[in-house]
């Protein structure tokens, strides 16, 4: 605290904006020279400011999962990458080694005050954009795996730059190991890009304010994000707060998954402890530590100001206990693509369900706390081509205090959009039959968990389909007497051979072979209600 | 500057606080504000050419409207239905399932135009080629048309799945509405481009509008006298009859700003400039928009967080102006808006009864404002007022009055420079090749010192900068946008181009006759949008009549923007375009002739703060007053021009001019020596 009382609030509001335009100017330089569409359209990336410790000092973030993740890709490209020069930059997307999943990969390149090795380093900056196939066993690299293998390819931390040169044979081996090579050469171009441009402009930065001062101006802004992180902690009311709830199963049984939080506040700081959460599964669940740590920090984050600066001052508030071998911090090699996008929302859950004990006018009921992932595969009849059409569905969000839920919408660690049926008919041999909001499907109380989603497919050739859904047992639950929304549901219809129509209910994760004319139902769970129904 | 046509033409710009009028008469511009008057704007129309003594001699009308736009916003729009395929009507609920906010528990969407109860669905269903899979049942249709009635539904949207590649069932549906007595609005007609959402969205906009921006166009225009021409501003930067905007209202929506634009491109070029970046700051926003020869235009934008799919300037707001609120955060931060103090009570200075520092207070007490010259004088600052609400705030701060007013500029112009970063830096634009126009009532008092942190080297500030939107009625064209998705592999378009862009043009010849005008007054300007096979987003190229060119000079485009090109890759043609521009012949802009220097003298001495080689100083600086300032006249910073709507604040180390067509052009030494070492300069 003490660098900072020398700090006045107008320097470091000038400040604080000088930073984040740096990261958002990466954001823009990436979007604007990426090649794929979930990058260039559904902005599924962040990017990021590091001092020379590698403590964040600024984020762009579009992508709540990505949020404590970050400062470890930094950390690990340290421990394992030292030392740096000018024009190194390190990739990686082991989740074992600062990565979250393996689609999600990682450019960090160190930023020195001239090309000069002997200059001064300054910081990092770093990128993350989540590329559209990275191998494995499935296209769109999304697998029901039953290890880390079997997701794709694995990327530890090297230097793919050295001195600004490319190590051409590195990126020949990542290439040949992924099914849509020019694309994925294209975006780890426009990463490159992205990091160049944050150089550039942490240098012009740096030279506006000296070294002496940028270095203090940093300390002051780490200061400051903690300084607004400890106002949000101080209204959590001191205690012990508990919380458990359950993932359906990990694909591979059908045996419930709990995770277990104890949230313990002192007035100054939090403990998120999940002791008593399931030992890690064969299933794809696993999630890595950094991701239970995006999540946690997401949940702080939403305690905070909605133009609070992200950066690492704000995690000194929490301390965060996560067991290793636990499904919350699975160890190597683990898979881990469902954890990312699933186990998430469930840690989400648990520790709003523990901080509504706290904060009772304050937290929502549980929103649908899955994503609905589908992916569809197979050779379109009118080219002849193979195509892989993924998607994720929006749901119920849990009803406020005194608001009810919104419907049909991508909650908490999700917010990506979806593919216009139009777009869809002309891009995939598949016929959108039916999209609307499920209703009735938000939980009853004095406010109103938000409907679910009915989005039904048919299919107009055979496919393979791969569901990885959530809450399809457990119900997203209620607050202060508000009852459940309703359980997600898949089905699948299709003409029996005595020529009705049959309707099969499928597991929250399945992978099936469908046939020209069939058709399966999606329908998401609706979010909790708040409060008893009046 | 020089003047064409020899007629009377008005340009009219009604705002939220006045009504702005510029009079074209012969060769002579003459400016006007009246009062607003929300209930009825026609009536401070009325009475603005009554005072202008125009009311029977306005030959033409050139209009910004807020009609349609505040219809949306404050939710009087008429009570609309909406038609969809069977499965699909809460699509315009759904949108695209993304949340507003990240991370805020509380936030809320607005509720969609249509609630449920007036959405109804028609089994029907078409492919993506247009061919019929299940044909319209017209009973679905009727029975709509009964709960319609029933509900008292006045106007109806009807949007249907691959309507715009087979309008046939929308036809007939529409056909059906409208001899029920329905206001329609068809999704083949105003939107013909594929994404069911965006095109629900805004035909749905178009039918909640489009009755009540009717009959406000047909009172106004029959309080005019007869035969005078009525054009309306649009998003696009051009202006549609009156005749058409009713029809279409839904390209008003986002005409707002887009005339400052327009204006701010023409003084630009009357100044010499071709690539400016107009900055128009107000009481409670700044809107920003850079102009490469023409303005940069976007695909969509929002209006209440609705979506607007149709051809608009790429216009970027802030929530930082001269009323702009400064406060403390929780951990010790200084912010500038975006609460804004508005016009009531205002900034602290107005003397109306604001507590909250503002821009304007600091401005006060930085002497950058004039007490006695603001608004000409009719309205007297509050001094006292502004140093004590800035005191306040200095206090938390632990800094002297002056010291906290300079930091409430740079907190705000740090803001204002990250909106300009948005339209340049961020679009892979450099601003230190670009001029900075300035305008609104607070833009030309920052305009220089954010040039300074920016590296723009020049800063233009036109004779009128408190009414440039209504001067920029006056240099719009009429402009008619049109598309249709086709969605064809480009090596196999040709066929299918031809045809949809020989509908395209017969729909838009059809347009100008019914607005009184020959094709050949118009210019066509057909255009391709091309993408990669299986990318999302496309790039707009012109389309000559053969598509292998219009697919060469979307790889070089692409080249250039994305900084690679696939040349091997098949390209997809998503929509077929035509712009069709009837030129204004109304006014001209042409740079004079550089005047005969000569140094002015000012009128008194002002004692302001000044920041000088990063110190706070206080000095005595020249005032001009603006209308004592001819072409040629020289100014060096420090100084103070004020003038009725505005005040310019030179800083030290810019100098400059008044130009031939009495536009102010100012240039700084520092930024200009910057150039020139590191060769950046034209």
């Amino acid at each position: 605290m003490t660098a900072s009382e020398t700090i006045d609030p107008i320097s470091l509001a000038v400040f604080t904006a000088a930073l984040s335009a740096i990261a958002e100017e990466m954001g823009a330089a990436l979007q604007r020279s990426s090649y794929s569409p979930n990058i260039k359209e559904r902005l599924d990336f962040s990017c990021a400011v590091f001092d020379p410790e590698g403590q964040m000092i600024a984020q762009a973030a579009h992508i709540p999962a990505h949020l404590g993740s970050m400062p470890d890709s930094v950390r690990t490209a340290l421990d394992q990458c030292a030392p740096f020069a000018p024009g190194d930059v390190v990739i990686l997307n082991d989740p074992y080694l600062g990565g979250n999943h393996l689609p999600d990969i990682t450019l960090v390149s160190p930023v020195f005050l001239t090309d000069d090795p002997t200059s001064e380093l300054l910081g990092f900056v770093a990128n993350r954009a989540h590329h559209a196939d990275v191998g494995g066993i499935s296209p769109g690299s999304m697998p029901i795996a039953t290890e880390l293998f079997q997701e794709g390819i694995i990327i530890p931390p090297i230097k793919l730059w050295e001195g600004d040169k490319l190590n051409q044979a590195a990126l020949r081996l990542i290439l040949r190991n992924v099914r849509t090579p020019d694309e994925r050469r294209g975006d780890l171009l426009a990463q490159y890009a992205a990091n160049r441009t944050g150089i550039r402009r942490l240098r012009e930065v740096v030279a506006r304010y000296g070294t002496t001062t940028y270095r203090k101006l940093s300390h002051a802004v780490l200061d400051y994000g903690e300084r607004l992180a400890r106002e949000a902690v101080r209204l959590i009311p001191p205690g012990t707060y508990r919380f458990t709830d359950f993932l359906d199963d990990d694909g591979t049984s059908d045996e419930p998954v709990p995770i277990a939080v104890t949230v313990t506040a002192d007035g100054e700081t939090l403990v998120v402890d999940f002791s008593g959460t399931a030992s890690e599964r064969p299933g794809t669940i696993n999630t890595v530590e950094t991701v239970t740590k995006s999540a946690v920090y997401y949940v702080l984050r939403c305690l905070m100001p909605e133009d609070t600066p992200m950066n690492h001052g704000v995690f000194r508030v929490v301390r965060i206990i996560a067991p290793p071998g636990t499904v919350v911090n699975a160890r190597p090699q683990r898979a881990v693509a469902g954890g990312n996008v699933e186990t998430s929302q469930r840690i989400v859950d648990v520790l709003f369900g523990a901080l509504a004990q706290a904060l009772p006018d304050l937290i929502p009921a549980a929103s649908q706390g899955t994503m609905n992932n589908i992916t569809i595969g197979g050779i379109d009849p009118r080219t002849g081509q193979p195509f892989a059409y993924y998607e994720t569905l929006g749901g119920g969000m849990g009803a406020r205090p005194g608001l009810d839920g919104l419907s049909g919408i991508h909650v908490h660690m999700s917010n990506t959009r979806n593919t216009p049926v139009e777009a869809l008919e002309y891009a995939y041999p598949l016929r959108v039959t039916r999209y609307a909001l499920r209703e009735g499907s938000g939980g009853h109380g004095r406010f109103r968990g938000g409907d679910g989603l009915i989005r039904e497919l048919e299919f107009l050739t055979d496919a393979e389909v791969t569901l990885l859904t959530e809450r399809r047992r457990f119900a997203p639950w209620g607050l202060q007497g508000g009852e459940s929304g309703m359980t997600g549901r898949n089905l699948f219809i299709r003409q029996s051979t005595d020529g009705k129509e049959e309707t099969i209910t499928l597991r929250s994760k399945h992978r099936l072979t469908v046939h020209r004319g069939d058709r399966i139902r999606i329908e998401t769970p609706g979010g909790g209600g708040w409060g008893t129904a009046g | 500057m020089r003047v064409g046509v020899e007629m009377v033409v008005v340009g009219v710009d009604t705002g939220g606080t006045f009504t702005d009028f510029v009079v074209l008469d012969g060769k002579r511009i003459v400016v006007h504000k009246e009062l607003s008057t929300p209930e009825d704007p026609v009536r401070a129309i009325l009475q603005g050419l009554a005072a202008l003594g125009l009311q029977d001699r306005v030959e033409w009308l050139v209009h910004g409207s807020t009609v349609a736009t505040n219809a949306v916003l404050e939710r009087r729009g008429a009570r609309t239905g909406l038609l969809t395929t069977a499965g699909f009507r809460d699509v315009l609920e759904i949108g695209r399932q993304n949340r507003p906010r990240l991370y805020n528990l509380r936030q809320v969407k607005p509720a969609p135009l249509v609630p449920r109860e007036w959405r109804r669905e028609a089994r029907e269903r078409l492919d993506e080629c247009g061919r019929i899979l299940l044909p319209l049942e017209e009973e679905d249709v009727l029975r709509a048309i009964g709960e319609f009635r029933a509900a008292g539904v006045e106007s109806v949207a009807i949007c249907f799945l691959f309507a715009f590649a087979n309008p046939t069932h929308e036809r007939r549906a529409a056909e059906l509405l409208r001899e029920a007595g329905f206001w329609v609005s068809a999704s083949h007609e105003v939107l013909p481009e594929y994404r069911e959402y965006e095109r629900t969205s805004t035909t749905v906009l178009n039918a909640y509008v489009g009755p009540l921006m009717g009959r406000y166009l047909e009172r106004l225009g029959s309080a005019l006298p007869p035969g005078v021409v009525l054009h309306v501003m649009q998003s696009n930067g051009g202006v549609l009859s009156g005749r058409t905007a009713a029809r279409e209202a839904v390209r008003t929506l986002l005409s707002g700003p887009a005339a400052g634009v327009v204006g701010a491109r023409a003084v630009a070029r009357s100044a010499g400039y071709d690539r400016v970046i107009s900055f128009d700051m107000g009481g409670t926003s700044t809107d920003v928009c850079l102009i490469d020869g023409v303005p940069r235009e976007r695909s969509e934008g929002t209006i209440g967080e609705f979506p607007v799919r149709m051809p608009m300037l790429d216009i970027h707001t802030v929530g930082a102006g001269g009323g702009s609120i400064a406060w403390l955060d929780g951990g010790g931060v200084l912010h500038v808006g975006p609460r804004s103090a508005g016009a009531d009570p205002g900034p602290a200075a107005y003397g109306k009864g604001g507590e909250e520092p503002t821009v304007t207070d600091a401005a006060v007490v930085l002497g950058w404002l004039v007490p006695d010259a603001f608004l000409g004088g009719a309205m007297e600052l509050d001094v006292d007022a502004a140093w004590r609400v800035i005191g306040r705030i200095a206090g938390i701060l632990r800094k002297g009055e002056e010291e906290a007013a300079l930091g409430i500029m740079e907190v705000a112009e740090a803001n204002m420079a990250g909106a300009i970063r948005v339209v340049s830096v961020a679009r892979g634009e450099d601003p230190r090749e670009y001029g900075l126009v300035a305008f609104g009532g607070a833009g030309p008092m920052v305009a220089c010192r954010l040039a300074s942190k920016l590296h723009i080297p020049a800063v233009i500030i036109p004779p009128t900068p408190g009414v440039l939107s209504a001067l920029g009625l006056l240099t719009t064209d009429l402009i008619r946008d049109y598309l249709r998705t086709v969605m064809v592999p480009a090596e196999s378009a040709q066929p299918s181009l031809q045809s949809a862009l020989a509908d395209l043009t017969a729909q838009a010849v059809r347009d100008l006759s019914s607005d009184g005008i020959l094709p050949r007054d118009a210019t066509f300007h057909p255009a391709l949008d091309l993408r990669y096979h299986g990318q999302s987003y496309d790039l707009t190229v012109p389309f000559t009549g053969d598509t292998q060119t219009a697919v060469h000079r979307f790889h070089k485009l692409h080249e250039r923007l994305y900084g690679y090109a696939e040349p091997t890759e098949p390209v997809t043609v998503v929509n077929v375009r035509l712009r069709v521009i009837v030129p204004a012949r109304r006014i001209r802009w042409e740079p004079a002739p550089t005047p005969h220097l000569w140094e002015p003298t000012p009128i008194d001495q002002r004692s302001i703060i000044l920041e000088l080689h990063d110190n706070i100083v206080r000095e005595q600086v020249p005032r001009f007053q603006r209308d004592q300032l001819g072409p040629g006249a020289i100014l060096v910073g420090p100084a103070l021009v004020t003038q009725y709507d505005t005040t310019i604040v030179i800083p030290p180390g810019w100098r400059g001019m008044v130009d031939g067509n009495e536009n102010i052009v100012l240039h700084s030494r520092e930024v200009e020596a910057e150039r020139h070492t590191s060769g950046k300069g034209r």
